[in-house]
């Protein structure tokens, strides 16, 4: 069990900047997610820890070592890849007990070792097989089981549950959360997989172009995202985001309008600001009337609805304008469209005209040329007659 | 539409027996099959007689004496030809000639030269190839292109244009500067001894050996490696433990390549060894070739010995022939 700390950590691929001056700071026993899109960088990261890759610049701490010149074997880290890696060659045994038999431990010893990892992962009476004649929970299993026998500092897991199918994934995902709590060892997972990072994880490190976004326990970075990528990576629908302007008493877009207090925003009336809703954030006008925090109402027509059984994902058109269903940027709609999220049982049809309105406590405000958060929440205008202070109060509106 | 079938059929029939064997192939599967087999068949004995046909007269020549061998009736009659053909037929049965093979000369110990001088150097290329293998099948560096060709251009020398240089080397000629004639130091005499042959043999099979092992090593994925790593082997750990098991097919094939490669080696060896002696690391080749003299050639020793001599070869092709069997089927390498 250790610390981890690295500092200014670049790593370059002749032109490309893989990983770029990353600073993270991982307590003892901490469960940290690397999460971001393919080629962030956050393998890389996790290399560069193991010591399989040798930072361009940059220090590793692990515990109170300097490890950035240390070759992998001599770090005190395990391992569990994505592809699992066990040696075909060597059965399960040989495989769990292959680190400890390299560091010339006496024949009781690994044997008890290897007993003991295989209690822990299930895998008592497997011992004699080969990887080839188990399946891929077992396998991986394994892989775990040779991460875990040699007690190691800090555990790496480079999207070890990737190559699941999906029932197993989430069965692995629970059973990854009970070793940790059984082992209390500090952990480093990669995965491009948000509900991985959200779930098991006690802080999620948001990677994207090898420069660290944000840092923070899961829940906040799905409720105060840094940033306008971290905001629209983490979650799923992904949030909806609408250009504007700021004015004196609110924002203006190209379809909508909204009012709310601008006067303690860090940004200033007409700055171009992106203004960022979670679907499930958005009510259509007639249930937002008990919302204490509900924003002035927008107008819009329902154009695609998704039913998900437990709640029906409603494609809001703002305009009558043939939207482009996809736009360049990371967002997964267009500028014009809402995503919105209602009750099953909700009465919505395709091509109804709806009013919705906003959960003002829950709506971000960006910059939108640097893509920083400018606010988490806005409270309501001071005229506005429709929200009772107190209710304010109540549900808490988040100013950054 | 029966009338339609019949006219077809009709069709069908007409025409020459070979235009209706080959209808019938192309549209009968069972006639298809047949026919696969059947070229199969053909195909295997053609390649079995070519290859045993040797072998069988080699055995004939030995069992038979040698006053036989230039005097005998090598024709037989075959029922139904109207003549003789020439086919080597055992004239008498004289197994004795196995046993004279080793009164005549030591020809054990010639045996135990080439086995010495093949096994050593199929060490030293497996171990030098190996290590070029994993650099040139799983690093990136700048120039590897080029190194590889320079190799490969290496291998493609006459082995007979390294000859005068290297006998002169190794009878341990002083080196001298030229023009000047300053000695500049004397360098053993290598000649007779192993060192003579294992040297340049090691040099000539390496970049064969080199090329299987790299496109083998090539294919092991880096998971493999980098895992071996982190549970604690260094990158040479690695090699040995992980990567080069895992390409056991490859190196099977490597070291059986090189090793018959040495075994059968005669050039080099005749004349390195000054003597056709076996304490002069003669080779296997050398001692058959000594059933020969001024005046008289034994012929029958002569294939007795090189049945003899192939016997330990055989040995090792099956033996690595099931190691590369079970390299195969084992290879759980499913990424």
């Amino acid at each position: 069990m250790a610390r981890v700390t690295l500092d200014n950590v670049t790593k370059r691929y002749n032109d490309v900047v893989a990983v770029d001056d990353m600073n993270l700071e991982i307590e003892d026993g901490e469960f940290i997610c690397l999460v971001g899109p393919s080629g962030c960088g956050k393998s890389t990261t996790m290399e560069t820890v193991a010591g399989l890759t040798k930072p361009t610049s940059g220090t590793i701490h692990i515990g109170d070592t300097e490890v950035t010149n240390l070759p992998p074997k001599d770090r005190g880290v395990a391992m569990v890849f994505q592809n699992i890696a066990l040696f075909p060659h060597m059965d399960v045994y040989d495989n769990i007990s292959f680190g400890l038999r390299l560091r010339d431990f006496d024949t009781d010893e690994i044997d008890r070792r290897v007993e003991e990892a295989a209690e822990v992962v299930q895998l008592q009476g497997m011992l004699d097989r080969m990887p080839d004649e188990l399946s891929g929970g077992q396998q991986q299993r394994v892989a775990i089981a040779r991460a875990i026998v040699r007690e190691p500092a800090v555990f790496l897991m480079d999207e070890p549950l990737a190559n699941l199918d999906a029932k197993l994934r989430v069965h692995m995902r629970t059973e990854l959360q009970r070793l940790h709590k059984q082992l209390d060892t500090t952990i480093i997972y990669v995965t491009h997989d948000q509900a991985e990072a959200m779930t098991m994880s006690d802080r999620i490190a948001v990677v994207n172009d090898g420069q660290l976004q944000q840092i923070d326990p899961p829940l906040v970075c799905y409720n105060e995202p840094a940033n306008l990528f971290v905001a629209g990576f983490i979650g799923s629908p992904s949030m909806n985001f609408v250009e504007g302007e700021l004015t004196t008493d609110g924002l203006e877009t190209e379809y909508f309008d909204l009012e709310f207090d601008v006067d303690d925003l860090d940004a200033a009336p007409g700055d171009t600001v992106t203004m960022g809703i979670r679907p499930e954030d958005i009510y259509p006008a007639t249930q937002a009337e008990s919302l204490a925090t509900a924003s002035s109402t927008v107008d819009a027509t329902s154009d695609v609805l998704e039913p998900m059984g437990d709640e029906i994902f409603v494609y809001l058109a703002l305009d009558d304008a043939n939207e482009e269903t996809m736009s360049d940027e990371g967002a997964s709609r267009a500028s014009n469209q809402l995503l919105m999220s209602v009750d099953p049982d909700s009465r919505i049809e395709a091509d109804d005209a709806v009013s919705v309105a906003f959960d003002r406590s829950k709506l971000h405000l960006f910059d939108t040329a640097s893509g920083e958060a400018i606010t988490h929440g806005v409270e309501a205008e001071p005229s506005a007659k429709r929200a009772s202070a107190t209710a304010e109060a109540d549900s808490g509106g988040q100013h950054e | 539409m029966a009338g339609n079938e019949h006219d077809h059929e009709k069709t069908t029939i007409e025409g020459g027996p070979l235009e209706r064997w080959t209808r019938g192939v192309i549209t009968e599967p069972e006639k298809r099959n047949r026919l696969y087999r059947a070229l199969f068949y053909v195909a295997t004995g053609f390649f079995l007689v070519t290859t045993l046909f040797p072998f069988y007269w080699l055995l004939v020549l030995a069992v038979t004496p040698n006053s036989q061998i230039l005097q005998g009736d090598w024709e037989i009659s075959i029922g139904v030809l109207p003549f003789d053909i020439p086919l080597p037929t055992p004239q008498e049965f004289n197994v004795y000639a196995f046993v004279e093979v080793f009164q005549e000369i030591p020809f054990h110990l010639y045996v135990f030269n080439s086995f010495v001088l093949a096994t050593v150097t199929t060490i030293i290329v497996l171990m030098i190839a190996s290590l070029a293998g994993y650099v040139f099948g799983r690093l990136e560096f700048p120039g590897r292109g080029p190194l590889m060709l320079a190799v490969l251009m290496i291998s493609y020398f006459p082995p007979a244009a390294f000859l005068i240089p290297l006998f002169d080397a190794f009878l341990g000629n002083a080196v001298v500067v030229p023009f000047l004639g300053i000695e500049l130091f004397e360098a053993p005499r290598l000649v007779n001894t192993p060192g003579s042959m294992i040297m340049p043999f090691s040099a000539l099979f390496l970049p064969l050996a080199i090329f299987i092992l790299t496109t083998f090593y090539a294919q092991i994925p880096d998971g493999l490696e980098d895992a071996a790593r982190v549970e604690g082997t260094t990158r040479l750990g690695a090699l040995f433990r992980v990567i080069m098991p895992l390409s056991a097919p490859g190196v099977a094939t490597a070291a059986v390549l090189t090793f018959i490669a040495v075994y059968n080696e005669y050039f080099f060896s005749s004349i390195m060894a000054l003597g056709n002696e076996p304490h002069q690391w003669s080779p296997l080749v050398g001692g058959i070739l000594s059933y020969q003299d001024q005046y008289t050639t034994e012929f029958n020793l002569m294939a007795a010995a090189s049945i003899v001599g192939v016997i330990p070869v055989v040995i090792i092709v099956v033996v690595a022939q099931e190691k590369i069997v079970s390299g195969l089927t084992a290879g759980a390498l499913k990424e």
